[in-house]
């Protein structure tokens, strides 16, 4: 039983440690604190219908379509709402992606209509049998493209020009500037990186469950996980994304589901309060 | 020159005044049709009280375009009594405090002469002793509240499937087909109080045959099965009942099916929906069935079902039509209708209130089995039958008939 519900809770948390990492790839790059990434999530599951069910792509054109369609999104929101904000106090940037998200979910259900869609894809479905533990092709595919695309994205950052500009800018907006860095793009690319990252998270809840925008409180799980890995920290997000996803399936099973938010925010406070920059995150000293 | 000017100037001060004071006149006249209630001399307004951009819209605002398609069919065929009815829809986002505001409008300052819908029930019970104690009657319920509904009041009328008689049909009907002696059941429920009193009722159906209930529960926001399932998988049950939201059933039958399990399950009315049963996929849908009082458009022939399709499908509906919702909006639509026909040329509140309260029937032609209200009894509709979905012709099947159900609550 242990193992069984380790396994699902690490598949479970892989996909919350995508949808933190756009978080906290946002946050890195722009210093905002990214309230309608849980909307991204559903835009993506959305994105997912459109392309599937709507316009009947094939599968690999359908998941062009979903990428391209996500990270223009990121970048559209970053150009016409973040970056006019620029050096706006953070609570009127906090305060945009709020409303950002409510306009998200009434543009949604006024495109598509308040019911949820159905989302089918060739995706693998059955379930496969390692010793005694189950685990559904579709969990395990969705763990995989996580990890593929967590550690995609790490090496992004660690290896390529561009994914060191982009460290660049975030650790040190005005040097990027001086030296040169492109600092607008650059966001516009961590907005975009973001936003895909929570799309492919909604292709994969979406078939799950349901396409429909009570998607959003889920994708919104992606906030603790990103708060105890550390805001800043790419290894960080999916590290705590998936012990989110573990904590609440062994929590759900050996106390009552309800028990898995109070363990989970039990440890986000131990955590803001035993180091608050987060497990992999790096702490921040200010001169006086 | 200046005579000249001032003179028509006149004339048309005094033309303006007589104008103003016929205008006047007239308005008088259009008060006497009770615009304090809501009655003009072509319309009547009634109000609408629902979730139609919030976390429950999903549901809430499809039974909110069903109640407006019954009445925009009804205005098509001329209005009642030479009146139009106008839709007053409130959108509360499932928010009591919200949900106050509007119903104080309606009430007013834009003049309803009755509110359907109310589908918080939060706000249900926080608003029940205003409901109770004033003028304005909820004329079809969403969802139904001891608070609201205990005791009877001609106030209130309930015009959705009650959970007590869900439990009771659904407990009553797996026992019966499976001939069990002491049934072994699991309700599975998302934590709210509401889940919890469904459970109780369905302990209470399970107890009159001598079996047992385990409450088991899940989170509205969950998005894996597996502490549930291996609950399941040691209790061993006989069949499962379901309360929740569309992703606790697509999420359980699909869990079950991961761990080869086919334990007879049924979900309460709200998880009626095309979309959950196509999401759920031939196999894992193959035992899943939910339970209503209301047939969905086009799972048969019956008169009332054919008229709803028809008109569904003539306005672009017919997806829309298999929701549950959209039936129940539909009904509520028909019961609406038929109480302002009994009112004659001057409806007002109180004329409504002293007509429902006398009782009266309502005959949906098969979308339901008759129901009626009295002075004691406000239930609505309370016989149900099962239904599942055949992939084959993508449309929902039905278990029997409502007649076969009856026994369990009548």
């Amino acid at each position: 039983m242990f193992e069984q519900v380790f396994f699902s809770g690490l598949a479970l948390g892989s996909i919350y440690g995508l949808v933190a990492l756009g978080f906290a790839v946002i946050f890195k790059a722009t210093d905002v604190f990214n309230f309608a990434q849980g909307m991204f999530v559903v835009c993506g599951a959305y994105f997912a219908v459109t392309a599937m069910s709507i316009l009947q792509l094939p599968f690999p054109l359908a998941i062009l379509f979903i990428v391209g369609a996500a990270a223009l999104l990121g970048v559209l929101i970053h150009m016409v709402l973040i970056q006019p904000l620029s050096g706006r106090p953070m609570l009127s940037v906090i305060m945009l992606t709020i409303a950002l998200s409510i306009a998200l979910r009434s543009i949604i259900e006024m495109v598509f209509g308040p019911q949820g869609r159905s989302l089918t894809t060739p995706l693998p479905t059955g379930v496969l049998m390692l010793g005694s533990v189950r685990i559904s092709y579709l969990h395990l595919t969705a763990a995989l493209v996580s990890w593929v695309c967590m550690a995609g994205f790490g090496l992004f950052f660690k290896f390529t020009s561009v994914g060191l500009l982009m460290r660049a800018s975030a650790d040190n907006h005005e040097a990027a500037v001086v030296s040169g860095v492109n600092v607008n793009t650059m966001n516009r690319l961590a907005w975009g990186i973001g936003s895909t990252l929570a799309a492919v998270g909604g292709l994969f809840l979406g078939q799950l469950q349901i396409a429909s925008t009570e998607l959003e409180g889920i994708g919104l799980l992606a906030l603790p996980a990103v708060v105890i890995g550390g805001m800043q920290s790419i290894p960080g997000a999916i590290v705590g994304g998936l012990l989110v996803g573990i904590i609440e399936q062994m929590a759900s099973t050996y106390i009552s589901p309800k028990s898995s938010d109070i363990v989970i925010y039990v440890l986000l406070l131990l955590i803001l309060m035993v180091r608050p920059w987060g497990l992999f995150g790096q702490r921040e000293l200010g001169r006086v | 020159m200046t005579d000249q000017t001032h003179t028509p100037t006149r004339q048309s001060r005094t033309y303006s005044s007589l104008m103003l004071i016929a205008a006047f006149c007239s308005l008088s006249a259009w008060g006497q049709d009770a615009p304090k209630d809501g009655v003009y001399k072509d319309r009547i307004d009634w109000g609408v009280l629902m979730d139609m951009s919030g976390p429950t819209s999903a549901s809430q605002g499809i039974w909110v375009n069903g109640f407006r398609d019954y009445m925009r069919k009804i205005n098509e065929a001329g209005g009642i009594n030479g009146r139009k009815i106008n839709v007053l829809a409130e959108d509360n986002r499932f928010n009591p405090a919200t949900d106050k505001i509007a119903f104080e409008k309606l009430v007013n300052q834009t003049p309803v002469i009755a509110i359907s819908g109310m589908g918080s029930s939060v706000s249900q019970v926080a608003l029940a002793p205003t409901i109770k104690a004033g003028k304005v009657p909820i004329v079809g319920t969403y969802t139904a509240t001891k608070a609201l509904s205990e005791p009877v009041t001609p106030m209130v009328y309930n015009g959705f499937c009650g959970y007590k008689q869900m439990a009771q049909a659904g407990v009553g009907y797996h026992v019966d087909k499976v001939k069990l002696k002491s049934p072994k059941v699991v309700t599975l429920a998302i934590e709210t109080a509401g889940g919890k009193e469904y459970h109780d009722y369905v302990a209470e159906a399970v107890s009159k045959f001598g079996g047992s209930a385990t409450h088991l529960t899940v989170k509205v926001t969950a998005v894996d099965m597996t502490p549930q399932i291996l609950e399941i998988m040691k209790i061993k049950p006989d069949f499962i009942t379901v309360y929740g939201v569309s992703n606790t059933a697509i999420l359980l039958m699909k869990g079950l099916s991961q761990y080869g399990l086919k334990i007879p399950t049924f979900g309460i009315t709200y998880l009626g929906a095309p979309q959950m049963f196509q999401s759920m996929g031939g196999e894992a849908a193959a035992n899943y069935k939910f339970i209503s009082c209301f047939t969905p458009g086009g799972a048969d022939q019956t008169p009332g079902n054919k008229a709803l399709s028809l008109y569904a499908d003539t306005i672009g509906r017919d997806e829309m039509k298999q929701d549950i919702n959209y039936v129940a909006g539909w009904i509520t639509g028909q019961m609406a209708a038929e109480a302002l026909s009994k009112l004659g040329k001057n409806p007002t509140r109180a004329r409504l209130i002293e007509s429902l309260s006398k009782g009266f029937k309502v005959d949906t032609k098969g979308l339901t089995a008759p129901f009626s209200y009295s002075p004691t009894n406000n239930s609505g509709p309370v016989v149900f039958k099962l239904f599942g979905y055949d992939f084959a012709v993508n449309k929902f099947k039905a278990y029997g008939e409502f007649a076969d159900y009856e026994k369990y609550t009548r």
